[in-house]
């Protein structure tokens, strides 16, 4: 009897040693997920020969680096038609000041914030038309614009920093490079204005009936 | 690099025994099954014999068909006289058909190419046992049939998967808008087929306060958006590290590349459609008719895996546009898009913006409990 009962436990145990060599999926993969899988294999990551350099072509970047992030984005001062401002602003803003004539930036009109928070002295230098102004009146170089953003804007100049926000230019693969503020967003008028959706579906509409 | 099947080395890199092209097929870009010389060296360096390897291969993969290509995999097959009886009389009715035209006096060189091509293509193997050679010979084929009927060229990549890359996407939800742009890019760029107005991406319209009720989202709006109390968001192939829609291919015509991108060979595909059914999120959709492009936006810049032309019957994906995407390009959708909701990159990259999306957003997937590990992610400003 006492016999009987030891290799019933011997067999138990066998069994259960054996359910636990086999039970997990092996061969099926080493990584229980797909996190774990790219901690553990991007551990080791030398690099890939792919490059998106080639789709930068014959676009006039800058590089800049915020913090730990260092990547591309577009010049600003060659994409703005009447810069240098100064070409026309020769002296102070309160000197050139007229009435009666059309004004040279008669079509822009200011939908950002409201009238307490900016007007156009928020961010630019009536003095010094070619630099944009800080909060505190320093210069900021309208290539570095994102500067003067990042002021108010400070969680999405975070998450732009990273690469949540925003564009990318070019490809996914290195060398990085990003939209800039106000590559998507007008300054004057950054919301986005609603639309038509691009695209119906007839199809799905007529199976609907 | 750990592979999820045996590939079939037949020796064509390394150790080619002269006078290997001559066999019965009559083509020498191999392909055909008779141009094999087995000489297996396993990934480790441990060298197998053939034996030992067709057995593990038996084993561990799809039985039988593993050590056969070409001929072989349609040919030499264990089957009932009936089922017998029809297969020879399909394959009669094509190789009459080949030969009458390759024989015939009348039809011309062009005509005799075709059906030479039509004829290799009939019998090549399944692309995912396919060497770089015969990969690039069936690119090679594909590119001249289409010169051939359409006088028009295209340019075919069979680009595999690069190392140290597993692709992988991420989606703001706070910041779609609806516009669907990336579905017109989408269809374009993957040359859908324009009467079914089949679409790889969905925009589902959902009602602010009720979370993701996919019962009550409408994917198929057409009116001014953002619409006033609504939120919109995305979903197509999330190309799942554990895809259940490769588990339950019959005929193994969709596998997962080693970039993680979950691809078909629409040459291998019986049009079943069983992957349909096991996926968890509509991520795939079926030719009821032939595709047809009108050819003036055809995109002409295609990959065996991706956008080049179907044919009725077979299934198609998102690939993550693995024509651009392999090339180092975004895949279309994430180009289009307006509101820089669509993020993609490389999730072995410790730098690359979507792990940095990753680390520092609230991330999830959809359906994470089904444990198919999805390389799309969702998230929110």
């Amino acid at each position: 009897m006492k016999c009987n009962r030891d290799i019933m436990n011997r067999i138990i145990y066998g069994f259960v040693f054996l359910i636990c060599c086999f039970s997990c999926k092996h061969g099926e993969g080493k990584y229980h997920g797909v996190i774990e899988k790219i901690n553990a294999e991007g551990e080791n990551y030398h690099g890939t020969s792919i490059s998106s350099e080639k789709y930068l072509d014959g676009i006039d970047m800058v590089e800049i680096t915020e913090g730990e992030h260092t990547f591309l984005i577009p010049e600003r001062k060659g994409q703005i038609r009447s810069y240098a401002c100064t070409e026309c602003h020769s002296k102070p803003l309160s000197d050139m000041h007229t009435e009666g004539v059309q004004k040279a930036h008669w079509d822009m009109k200011l939908v950002h914030a409201n009238e307490n928070a900016m007007n156009c002295m928020t961010c630019h230098n009536p003095n010094n038309m070619n630099e944009l102004k800080s909060l505190t009146g320093n210069d900021i170089d309208f290539n570095k614009s994102y500067q003067l953003c990042s002021q108010c804007h400070s969680k999405q100049f975070e998450d732009w920093k990273g690469g949540a926000h925003g564009k990318r230019i070019g490809g996914w693969a290195p060398p990085r490079a990003a939209m800039t503020c106000v590559n998507c967003h007008n300054p004057h008028k950054p919301g986005f204005e609603s639309r038509w959706p691009a695209r119906f579906n007839t199809v799905t509409e007529e199976e609907r009936k | 690099m750990s592979k999820k099947w045996f590939s079939l080395n037949f020796g064509r890199n390394n150790e080619t025994p002269s006078g290997s092209g001559s066999c019965g097929c009559g083509k020498t870009s191999g392909g055909c099954g008779s141009h094999a010389t087995p000489d297996t060296v396993d990934s480790d360096g441990y060298q197998m014999t053939d034996e030992e390897f067709a057995e593990a291969a038996i084993n561990a993969s799809i039985g039988e068909e593993t050590k056969k290509d070409g001929f072989d995999q349609v040919f030499d097959v264990k089957m009932d006289r009936r089922t017998a009886f029809k297969k020879l009389t399909a394959s009669l009715l094509i190789g009459a058909g080949a030969v009458s035209t390759s024989c015939s006096v009348v039809s011309g060189d062009d005509s005799k190419e075709k059906a030479q091509i039509d004829w290799e293509e009939q019998f090549k193997g399944n692309y995912k046992l396919m060497s770089d050679d015969e990969k690039s010979a069936t690119v090679d084929r594909l590119m001249r049939s289409y010169e051939l009927r359409t006088g028009k060229n295209i340019s075919m990549s069979s680009k595999n998967a690069e190392e140290d890359v597993l692709f992988g996407y991420a989606f703001n939800i706070s910041k779609c808008q609806g516009y669907m742009d990336c579905v017109n890019a989408c269809v374009e760029e993957n040359n859908q087929d324009r009467d079914s107005e089949m679409q790889y991406i969905r925009i589902h319209e959902m009602k602010d306060g009720q979370g993701f009720n996919f019962n009550e989202a409408d994917d198929n709006y057409y009116h001014e958006v953002p619409a006033e109390g609504h939120f919109y968001m995305g979903t197509q192939c999330f190309h799942c590290d554990n895809p259940p829609c490769v588990e339950v291919c019959p005929v193994q015509a969709t596998w997962r590349e080693d970039d993680g991108l979950v691809v078909v060979d629409y040459d291998w595909c019986v049009g079943c459609r069983y992957c349909m059914a096991a996926c968890p999120y509509d991520g795939r959709r079926f030719n009821w008719s032939k595709p047809e492009v009108p050819e003036a936006e055809v995109n002409h810049k295609q990959h065996y895996l991706g956008n080049r032309m179907r044919k009725k019957g077979v299934m198609e994906k998102c690939t993550f546009c693995v024509q651009r995407s392999r090339a180092g390009k975004n895949p279309a959708c994430v180009e289009a898009c307006p509101t820089g909701a669509r993020i993609f990159g490389n999730l072995l990259d410790p730098k690359s913006t979507i792990r940095w999306v990753l680390e520092n957003k609230k991330v999830f997937r959809l359906k994470e409990d089904l444990g198919t590990e999805p390389k799309f992610w969702y998230f929110m400003d």
